[in-house]
């Protein structure tokens, strides 16, 4: 049942991107303000909050949980990684459409407002995970180290949460996640737009798991090189 | 002669072999330090292009009244709501009122290109700065259009509110 699960995950996902895709460029209507542009409201935000909360979150509660010693497990690591990992390409996907939406828009493809410099903030933050983790040779310490990392580099995440609250933005302010609890958006627009979050969030889901399951092989293929090489080693020396 | 690192002493029929060690990448302790000095640099660049220098992107027409000998005749970014009828095209720009949420007024007299969504009505952040000191004309050489966060369609009887009112 499980296994069912987990195949039938990379076609519902493929699924719900194109539902996505379709209810947002031809059945939802143009919008007042903004007309085709915000169409970018079914692609966007669902990125950012995949590539901000919930990757960068996963990696985050991963390394949380494998600091602590009762919860430590090497798998936790991988985790961690392996949803950073995402969460680079998808905080990569947030600026690159956030550029495409600012121009027609805005008139500018960037502005240095709190929103935008907090989320460049957090690529360079998940690239420099990836980097740091890879400078280590001893497993352990790559482990302990790049989770204490990405726990510093949660503090990130409200910072950028409330940045057009606390300050003066041109991006704009919350549609859903207001501080009123008051949407913005209603009717098939706000489907539509939930229904990209369920899509990326699932997206997230697959990408993670396979970029688990690539790393695990990895581990365990060093580990077979390394006990047959013992063992060629062994049987040369007549051990 | 003592053994190297890179090399590894066998005994093999009570002759002494020296072999070479295979060959290991052993990286430098300096490298997870020298990887955090980079993030750190790259962020603080961020940083210093981003929120040190404009924490708060603009000053609203509101605290420009309220501070405006401080303004003087520096480079500011400037937001308002463009005045519904003052919006006249010309061949470098635009000319057009923003007006604040205390219906205080500023003339913008912009050189450029104003992006494509930019109209009466709708909240922007102007580049530029005032023409004297105490005066209230201010001339833009960039326009920014900052949309409201509310996406209603355009045909609205295409789109109702949860409480079934029509938005």
């Amino acid at each position: 049942m499980k296994n069912l699960w987990w195949r039938a995950l990379g076609p519902v996902t493929l699924i719900s991107l194109l539902l996505t895709g379709w209810l947002g460029l031809w059945v939802t209507p143009r919008a007042q303000q903004q007309g085709d542009f915000a169409r970018l409201v079914y692609l966007h935000p669902a990125e950012a909050w995949v590539g901000i909360y919930v990757s960068f979150g996963t990696a985050v509660i991963a390394s949380g949980l494998y600091l602590w010693p009762r919860t430590r497990r090497a798998s936790l690591d991988l985790v961690a990684a392996s949803a950073m990992e995402v969460s680079v390409v998808f905080l990569v996907l947030t600026l690159i459409t956030g550029a495409i939406w600012g121009r027609p828009t805005w008139g500018v493809w960037w502005a240095w407002d709190a929103r935008l410099t907090s989320t460049a903030v957090m690529a360079v933050l998940a690239l420099g995970y990836l980097a740091y983790r890879y400078s280590f040779d001893d497993p352990m310490r790559r482990a302990q180290r790049s989770a204490i990392l990405a726990l510093i580099s949660a503090v990130n995440v409200p910072i950028i949460h409330f940045s057009v609250v606390w300050w003066k933005t041109l991006h704009q302010g919350a549609t859903v996640l207001t501080p009123g609890a008051s949407i913005k958006i209603h009717g098939i627009m706000a489907w539509t737009m939930l229904l990209s979050f369920i899509a990326f969030t699932l997206c997230f889901v697959w990408m993670t798991r396979v970029r688990y399951l690539i790393a695990r092989q990895a581990q365990e293929d060093s580990r077979t090189r390394l006990t047959s090489a013992i063992a060629a080693r062994q049987s040369e020396g007549g051990v | 002669m003592a053994p190297t690192c890179s090399e590894l002493v066998a005994v093999v029929d009570n002759q002494v072999l020296t072999v070479e060690a295979p060959a290991v990448v052993r990286r430098s302790r300096l490298r997870p330090l020298v990887v955090l000095g980079l993030i750190a640099l790259i962020i603080g660049a961020l940083l210093s292009q981003g929120l040190f220098n404009s924490l708060d992107y603009f000053k609203t027409v509101d605290e420009v009244y309220a501070h405006r000998l401080a303004v003087g005749t520096t480079d500011i970014r400037l937001e308002g709501v463009v005045k519904k009828g003052s919006v006249v095209r010309t061949t470098f720009g635009a000319n057009f009122v923003l007006t604040g949420s205390q219906h205080r007024d500023v003339a913008v007299h912009e050189v450029g290109t104003p992006p494509q969504l930019f109209q009466a009505n709708i909240p922007v952040v102007v580049i530029g700065h005032f023409t004297t000191a105490t005066s209230f004309t201010f001339r833009a050489n960039q326009i920014m259009v900052k949309h409201s966060a509310s996406y209603i369609a355009k045909n609205p009887n295409r789109v109702k509110a949860p409480n079934g009112t029509v938005r």
